[in-house]
């Protein structure tokens, strides 16, 4: 049998002229990038990198667009979204930062436009049950000690990453336009089959579903001013006879 | 014998144009003129600003600073910057000697403690003293023909301090790293001699005022060979990045110096840069012309003092980038570059120097 034959891994050989060029080169690189190093180091307090503008970071939410949909909560996959009573026997949404994975999936869901991301992502809390957020906190912008002068931004030049510093502020809060809104109500498909269970009526928010007894039969009446087309009683409908329907506009 | 005295500080003043007119003052401010004109006289100037104590204390204070900072760009770090971060972090040293100095120098139950606390401050100024004999410009401390042997000498007596910081330590890191300090100590000393030898011998002299003369061409031109040589050399002695050998971080921490801790630290610590300091006005004095340069309207004696401390420190900053490109050695490697490529080279040196100094002659 033939032994397999041995080899012995030996480095590359220079002769004298190479190895003084390459000294000469190691040398010479390292001259050049003393006094311009290509660091990609970003010096946090002081200088910040610019985020894109639909970087997803801190949630902000309006309380005035919120129609209480309970989309954000039923949506988010972590259950970090939970919808507490507000003094308005109304519903918005709370967001627990523990648990938080910042997928903005509930800013998608937002019907209203209630919900809006921003840059900030360097939020700093003592323990956990500080990072349960109310609502009344996610209103305005947390409190930020900005140290920052310039913002840095990475470019590709030539194939090589650079790094591009600029003087002033990077915005943390972007104004998006709002989401098109398409009007919607709620509305019965079949009458026949109600059970007169009152679901509806108890969820809805908006005051628009009403019902009233005739003749000894419940008959229940929705508004479609009040109605804001959360969908709220569509979810809850026992007998699932309510629809989401496009507004007719008269 | 007051006047005496006074005729002796008069006669050997540094010359300064620039500052005449502020001492024409002087004679009407009874003690202050004596303590100035004590000032200016040589042999002190040389002792307490350059190149002494002033000029070596900023050296100690900034070029650790600047090697970490070098290298740190040049490896695309940082390097210190949070302390006065609108400076790059420029008094770093400062702070960290604070530090040093109220921290407890522990010394552990193994150690030989009178020679444990002994030699960090016996060696600091052991290490000082080769700076009597180097002169800036004009302006030296003692001038003697043999002053280069004498610096020599003194260099070749570091090594010894640095063995008996690791025999006293009497830690295992600490015996290795002054085994390997030993090695390379035999290395680099008879190459770097060799070389220094040449260039006594292409100058004729080893007056170091007499050579800076004697160096229409710089000797780093005429005799390259025992340049690099010498600048090898001095990297191996003040045992920097490429031949860490010695104080090796990634096996033995710091080597002969790992039980320190505090201000003994601390004095440790400048050690190596206070020999690379000595090493580069050696190499200076030898190769780049000592203090010749142009001269500087108004600066006197100073100018010469002043085109030596940058060549030294153009050389230290060389010595120090060394760090940011060569990977570092290992012992056998290290004695096998010393005991013959260098050896040899300085060989060849001697032998240029040989030769320059025949055509010469003929």
């Amino acid at each position: 049998m033939k032994m397999k034959s041995m080899k012995k891994v030996v480095g590359p050989e220079y002769n004298l002229s190479e190895k003084i060029k390459t000294n000469v080169y190691a040398v010479g690189v390292a001259m050049q990038e003393s006094v311009y190093p290509h660091t990609m180091t970003v010096f946090y307090p002081r200088e910040r990198k610019k985020m894109p503008d639909n970087y997803r970071g801190f949630i902000l939410f309006d309380p005035d667009k919120c129609i209480s949909c309970f989309n954000c909560s039923f949506v988010c996959p972590a259950n970090a979204i939970r919808m507490k009573e507000a003094p308005s026997r109304r519903y918005y949404p709370t967001v627990d930062y523990g648990r938080c994975i910042f997928c903005h999936f509930c800013i998608d869901s937002c019907s209203g436009g209630a919900l809006k991301a921003t840059k900030i992502h360097d939020v700093a809390y003592k323990d956990m049950d500080e990072m349960f957020t109310p609502t009344e906190e996610m209103i305005e912008l947390p409190e930020i000690i900005r140290e920052d002068k310039k913002y840095v931004e990475y470019e590709i030049e030539e194939d090589d990453l650079h790094l591009k510093r600029t003087k002033g502020e990077d915005y943390l809060f972007v104004e998006v336009p709002p989401p098109i809104q398409i009007p919607m109500v709620s509305q019965c498909i079949d009458r026949a089959s109600c059970i007169g269970c009152r679901v509806c009526e108890e969820m809805c928010e908006s005051g628009a579903i009403s019902s009233s007894a005739e003749n000894g039969m419940l008959r229940m009446k929705i508004d479609t001013d009040k109605c804001t087309g959360c969908g709220l009683c569509v979810k809850e409908c026992s007998m699932q006879i309510l629809m989401l329907k496009l507004k007719k506009f008269e | 014998m007051v006047n005496t005295l006074m005729e002796t500080v008069m006669s050997n003043q540094v010359s300064i144009p620039l500052i005449e007119p502020m001492l024409d003052l002087l004679p009407e401010i009874p003690v202050l003129q004596y303590m100035v004109a004590f000032m200016l006289w040589k042999p002190l100037f040389a002792v307490l600003i350059c190149p002494g104590l002033t000029v070596g204390g900023i050296t100690l204070l900034f070029f650790p600073w600047i090697e970490r900072k070098l290298c740190g760009r040049a490896q695309w770090r940082v390097g210190p910057h949070e302390i006065v971060w609108w400076l790059g972090g420029v008094i770093q040293l400062l702070a960290d000697t604070l530090r040093f100095l109220f921290q407890e120098v522990i010394v552990h139950k193994d150690a030989h403690r009178p020679y444990f606390l002994q030699f960090p401050f016996l060696s600091f100024m052991i290490f000082l003293l080769p700076l009597l004999f180097i002169p800036a410009g004009t302006i030296v401390a003692i001038q003697t023909p043999y002053a280069i042997q004498i610096i020599l000498a003194l260099v070749c007596l570091f090594p010894l301090f640095i063995l008996g910081l690791g025999w006293a330590s009497n830690s295992r890191f600490a015996y290795i790293g002054t085994v390997r300090e030993a090695f390379m100590y035999f290395a680099y000393e008879i190459p770097f001699i060799i070389a220094a030898i040449a260039m006594i011998i292409l100058y004729g002299t080893s007056d170091p005022l007499l050579m800076a003369s004697r160096q229409s061409i710089p000797g780093i031109i005429l005799n390259p060979v025992a340049a690099l040589v010498f600048f090898i050399g001095a990297a191996m002695a003040t045992s920097r990045m490429p031949f860490e050998i010695a104080e090796s971080d990634q096996e033995l921490c710091a080597g002969p110096h790992v039980e320190y801790s505090g201000i003994a630290f601390g004095l440790i610590y400048v050690l190596c840069y206070e020999k690379a300091y000595i090493l580069s006005a050696l190499m200076t004095i030898l190769f780049l012309g000592g203090g010749s340069g142009p001269a500087i309207a108004g600066l006197g004696d100073l100018s010469g003092a002043f085109w030596f401390v940058v060549k030294t420190y153009l050389v230290l900053t060389t010595l120090f980038m060394l760090r940011a490109v060569y990977p570092r050695y290992r012992l056998d490697q290290g004695l096998k570059l010393g005991w013959s490529p260098m050896l040899v080279m300085a060989l060849i040196g001697l032998a240029i120097s040989l030769v320059v100094v025949a055509v010469r002659v003929i």
